[in-house]
């Protein structure tokens, strides 16, 4: 029975091809996710409609069907324009089929849906389950961007150390964070480590605590904790959810944490070239002469 | 298994190269204070590099040991704590608060003179 089916959808060919086209040319929708012109649309039905009747004919999935996937998938196509699509086509099919045949009962009806599942599904499973490894492909590649890009420490001289935090920070990054911290403490010989918040949009109980135990951490192994960069509002926040952080030093900005840094290493910063002097011996050398 | 305790100046060093158990880090810490009440010390370093492990009734007995160093009026630092471990105390909730800490033995030596000149 199978294969009298097969015959019957293979022979009206055009027939199914012209009602499925009629009812894909919804070219707004894919506009949204790709630069698609209706030309493109065309081909790409037409080339969708050969993979289609391709499974069809052998039952499953192809070698043009793999092509295909990976060049929509390449282009950005929506996933939805295939899923409507391979619906569509099994609507079609099953009335059309019906409508050619004079049989009623009920098992020849089933046998029919049957039959036609048994051609679409594979399609529809395949193109799916590669739509859905691209995705987490993607995502894959970014979590690890991201990671890369979450926790950087940066020595500046000799026993200071800054780590600049941008974006926000959750359980996992945060023990990154901490890791990264206290393995360059270490690394890096560190008396003094700056926590740069000025990037971190939003400090609630959770970033807060997050970031006193890597202080409470960075104590343990040797060194002191600064954190710099709190705004205005963040100030406002940790004070008004009455997070303590009067366990260490605290600074507005990087730059006054450093001079408390510097001060802690006991050191300061001089300014070797001297102008007023300058122009003072300048001027008295013009007296001179 | 005693952890040797030696005498440098004013100073007591320790290094602990061992896995410390409960019963070791008990008799630690009587010979510790015994010999701090033999030669008089008014410093103490404690060094930990090569400490992996530390579970938190350890951690307990490192604090004690400080605090009853203090009663004696002897400073105690804590060097070369392992980023593993400190992270280990700081999740048991262990912030080892009254003890103070440096990153090696020469900073812990700064750190102790300048903790004595106060």
């Amino acid at each position: 029975m199978d294969k009298v089916l097969q015959q019957i959808v293979l022979e009206n060919r055009t027939e199914i091809t012209e009602q499925w086209l009629s009812l894909n040319n919804d070219l707004e929708n894919i506009r949204r996710v790709a630069d698609v012109t209706n030309q493109l649309l065309d081909t790409t039905n037409k080339e969708f409609l050969d993979v289609i009747f391709g499974s069809v004919e052998k039952k499953g999935k192809t070698a043009e069907l793999a092509n295909f996937s990976e060049r929509l998938i390449k282009l950005g196509w929506p996933l939805n324009y295939i899923t409507n699509g391979l619906q569509s086509f099994r609507r079609i099919t099953i009335n059309f089929i019906l409508e050619k045949s004079e049989e009623t009962s009920r098992e020849y009806f089933s046998g029919v849906l049957e039959s036609v599942d048994r051609w679409i599904d594979p399609v529809i499973n395949y193109l799916v389950s590669e739509y859905s490894g691209s995705w987490e492909h993607t995502v894959a590649l970014q979590k690890i961007a991201l990671q890369e890009l979450s926790a950087p420490l940066i020595p500046v001289i000799d026993g200071i150390t800054v780590m600049p935090l941008i974006g926000t920070i959750d359980t996992e990054r945060a023990k990154l964070i901490m890791e990264n911290l206290l393995d360059g403490t270490m690394k890096h010989n560190s008396e003094v480590v700056l926590i740069d918040i000025t990037g971190v949009p939003v400090v609630d109980t959770m970033v807060a605590h997050h970031i006193i135990q890597a202080a409470e951490a960075v104590r343990l192994v040797g060194a002191t904790c600064i954190l710099v960069g709190i705004r205005p509002e963040i100030a406002q926040t940790i004070v008004n959810l009455g997070i303590d952080l009067s366990r260490f030093p605290t600074k507005s900005s990087l730059r006054k944490g450093f001079n408390a840094a510097l001060q802690l290493t006991g050191r300061t910063i001089s300014t070797i070239k001297n102008e007023e002097k300058e122009i003072e011996q300048i001027i008295d050398s013009l007296s001179k002469g | 298994m005693r952890i040797p305790i030696l005498k440098l100046h004013h100073y007591l060093l320790v290094s602990i190269q061992v896995e410390l158990d409960d019963q070791t880090a008990v008799e630690f810490q009587e010979d510790l204070l015994q010999k701090i009440h033999e030669t008089g010390s008014t410093g103490v370093v404690i060094d930990l590099t090569s400490v992996e492990i530390v579970d938190s009734y350890i951690a307990k007995i490192l604090g004690d040991v400080v605090s009853m160093s203090g009663l004696m009026g002897t400073k105690v630092v804590l060097t070369g704590i392992q980023p593993a471990v400190a992270m280990t105390l700081i999740e048991l909730g262990i912030h080892l608060n009254n003890v103070p800490t440096a990153l090696n033995l020469e900073q812990g030596l700064i750190k102790l003179k300048q903790e004595l000149e106060e």
